[in-house]
């Protein structure tokens, strides 16, 4: 079994932040669900993930898409309605979708994608090829009924389906222990005799290696499975929702920013050098520039494509 | 005497049957209780049971045909050589139990 | 021609043409799935899928928990990836419990990815007021009339249903497929040979030249009740089975409209923005406005008090008194 590359975790990871960044930079850039702090879910569970796998997401799905290897360029021109975005720029933000590259899509309902995934996770059962599903949602979801109705199905059926929730402690402005009764999130999977983990989400190789470990199971016919990654939410709920945290709060959140701890980690491994990662954050501020302006010079649909692909 | 066997109203709202299977044939006698005919709604099965006793003269309907509500099945006598009447002459009701299963 | 071929029939049950319907796409097409409750050896309940278990078995037909949010979640996952699930929804109004995956996911899905994913699935499932109560007894038909990309069929007889199920399981998209639990007892003829109904294709059930009245599922029967006791008195209804609700045929409502001057509208649901309103105001946007009644349940949950539940729901003698009231106009 190959380890995730460390390098390439760092790279991702600060590509997907560069990416969140560089959007909200913009002037106009909508209404969006950014991902800042939780990098390290989404790098680690894609780098457990197979080609012929599929990644559903709820509604904060830019990261978890670019770790999943959806071209950037097309992202963000789906993000601004451009029409050289995956879906033609009809989805946006919180439905995008790319099921060639293994991303089948956001919903941004809470909790709605779950029973989706496995539906998906059905197919792939059915299929008999071999593939799984990976559906990551917040701890905001773990309040609906429809997760509670998918883990008990799933787990009757032993259907191929990994359950990742990054619990960012967060739902808008609900802390999770206001909300959810529940000691771990893994207990809801455990509940139902699934392979249950809680673990750090701020650790790229933690969470590559816990993601790992439970699509291992779930390929060996074991059923599903599921995985709590605790981390941070650096941002606000969405680019139109305000802070309720203080800047002190933030300040200290930012001091367990999964990139930065994976720098430093590579660092004192003597893996990475200050120049080295200078040089890749210049990489992903290129990279990123170049979805941009792919983005920018991408128009948008005509009024009259309104009432395409409706039925 | 010679008596009849409608379809009974055993269902709500069903007007029409489907005759699954009779239980004797001309000539066949049945005591009270005895099972004559089986018929099918559209989810349930209706046991058709002799109320008395009596002699099946004539089958008027066959598995598989439909039947509407209170339309003749069959002719009953009390003794196996009366004499039936000619065509579709009125004739008592037989007394009958069913049951729906 | 100098002889009309009339096709050769098969009396058989409600339930027995959807099953027939089933058994012949399910054969044909393998990547047709059974999801619900009580759908399995059991056979539905209302029998529908008797003896479908034992010919598909377990993988292609699934007995579900009492989770309709997550089944057809699941179903709609599972069309976008490939499969054509029919979901079992055993009274209309459970339907709302699943409203997320069939409004928000499947019925969006084709539109979001510009063609890319589309949720091919049917959610078959039965309306209407048989002595349930307020919350076994609704006919919700028009809330998903509204809904982009999602199709409403509702047959009021055994051919329509075998003939509209045939085409609801060879869709390219969600459809809701609604029975009607008083329409179940009564049998009806149905073509031998393999045939479909096409959507959005309404039928005359009934010539007339005084007005048109249209309707759908159970309703039709009232409607030609209703019909043949103002026959009595001289009038004649053209009357219109609608079976298709998404999409409606318009014009076929629209000419029988323009011939007899007058429309009536009849549905088991509400009336407030109902099937009837729809189809009067797309009628009128076509023959300029006319004469027009609707009718339809009374603004009050439908009780499982036999009163009061028969006061809730249109009946034969209503409708007659409103087509006479429509003709004095």
């Amino acid at each position: 079994m190959t380890h995730i590359d460390p390098v390439g975790a760092l790279r991702a990871m600060l590509m997907i932040r560069t990416f969140e960044d560089t959007l909200a930079r913009r002037k106009e850039h909508g209404f969006q669900l950014l991902s800042s702090g939780e990098e390290a879910v989404a790098v680690g569970l894609a780098s457990a993930l197979g080609a012929e796998d599929q990644l559903l997401t709820g509604g904060r799905s830019i990261g978890p898409a670019l770790a999943r290897g959806v071209a950037p360029e097309r992202v963000m021109a789906e993000l601004l309605g451009k029409s050289g975005g995956m879906n033609q720029g009809r989805a946006g933000r919180g439905h995008m979708s790319d099921p060639q590259a293994g991303f089948f899509g956001a919903h941004a309902v809470v909790g709605g994608n779950i029973s989706i995934a496995a539906g998906v996770a059905m197919a792939r059962q059915l299929d008999g090829d071999g593939g799984i599903v990976a559906i990551l949602f917040g701890d905001g979801a773990c309040g609906a009924g429809a997760l509670h109705e998918t883990l008990n199905m799933a787990a009757q059926w032993k259907l191929p389906i990994l359950f990742v929730c990054n619990n960012n402690q967060l739902s808008v402005s609900t802390a999770r222990d206001a909300a959810l009764a529940v000691a771990n999130l893994s207990d809801l999977g455990a509940t139902f005799g699934m392979w249950a983990r809680t673990i750090d989400g701020l650790d790229v190789q933690g969470v590559a290696a816990a993601a790992r470990d439970a699509v291992r199971h779930i390929r060996d016919g074991l059923g599903p499975a599921f995985l709590e990654c605790t981390s941070i939410r650096l941002r606000s709920h969405s680019t139109t929702a305000r802070e309720t945290r203080s800047r002190a709060e933030l300040a200290e959140l930012q001091t367990h920013c999964p990139i930065r701890r994976h720098a430093a980690a590579l660092q004192a491994d003597g893996i990475v050098d200050d120049v080295g990662l200078e040089q890749m954050r210049q990489d992903a501020a290129a990279e990123i520039a170049q979805a941009m302006a792919y983005a920018e010079a991408s128009p948008y649909p005509t009024a009259q494509e309104v009432l395409r692909h409706v039925v | 005497m010679i008596y009849q066997l409608s379809v009974p109203a055993a269902v709500p709202g069903v007007e029409e049957i489907r005759i699954l299977e009779w239980h004797g044939g001309a000539g066949s006698t049945f005591a009270p209780g005895d099972l004559i005919v089986e018929l099918e709604t559209h989810k349930a099965v209706v046991e058709v049971r002799a109320g008395q006793a009596g002699v099946l003269r004539e089958i008027k309907a066959e598995p598989g045909d439909w039947c509407a509500v209170g339309l003749r099945l069959a002719l009953f006598s009390d003794s196996a050589d009366e004499p039936l009447p000619e065509g579709d002459a009125t004739a008592t009701d037989i007394l009958v139990d069913f049951e729906v299963t | 021609m100098l002889y009309e071929q009339k096709p050769v029939m098969a009396r058989m049950f409600f339930r027995e043409a959807v099953t027939r319907a089933v058994r012949e796409e399910m054969t044909r097409d393998p990547h047709i799935l059974i999801l619900g409750q009580d759908v399995g050896a059991f056979g539905g309940s209302y029998r529908e899928f008797d003896g479908l278990y034992k010919i598909f078995g377990p993988d292609r037909i699934r007995d579900t928990p009492v989770a309709e949010a997550a089944t057809i979640g699941i179903a709609a996952g599972a069309a976008a990836a490939g499969y054509r699930p029919l979901v079992s929804i055993t009274y209309m109004d459970f339907l709302m419990l699943g409203f997320d995956a069939l409004i928000n996911y499947a019925a969006k899905l084709r539109y979001k990815t510009a063609g890319g994913l589309s949720a091919p699935m049917v959610v078959k499932t039965t309306a209407g007021a048989q002595g349930q109560g307020v919350a076994h007894s609704q006919c919700i038909e028009a809330w998903l009339m509204s809904v982009p990309g999602l199709r409403v069929v509702a047959p009021s007889t055994p051919a329509d249903a075998y003939g509209l199920m045939k085409t609801a399981l060879r869709g390219d998209g969600p459809v809701v497929y609604i029975d009607h639990k008083r329409l179940f007892p009564t049998p009806g003829d149905v073509p031998v040979t393999e045939t479909s109904i096409p959507f959005g294709q309404a039928c005359i059930r009934r010539d007339g030249t005084d007005l048109t009245l249209v309707s759908h599922g159970y309703m039709m029967r009232v409607a030609s009740d209703a019909a043949q006791i103002v026959a009595q008195d001289g009038i004649s209804c053209e009357v219109i089975d609608l079976r298709s609700l998404a999409p409606l045929d318009i014009d076929t409502v629209a000419g029988s409209v323009e011939r007899t001057g007058r429309l009536l509208t009849l549905e088991e649901g509400q009336t407030v923005c109902g099937v009837g309103t729809e189809v009067a105001t797309r009628t009128f946007e076509r023959t300029g406005p006319k004469p027009w009644i609707r009718i339809g349940a009374l603004p009050a949950p439908v009780s499982s008090n036999p009163v009061l539940e028969a006061a809730c729901i249109p009946d034969a003698p209503r409708v007659a008194d409103a087509i006479r009231t429509l003709l004095a106009r």
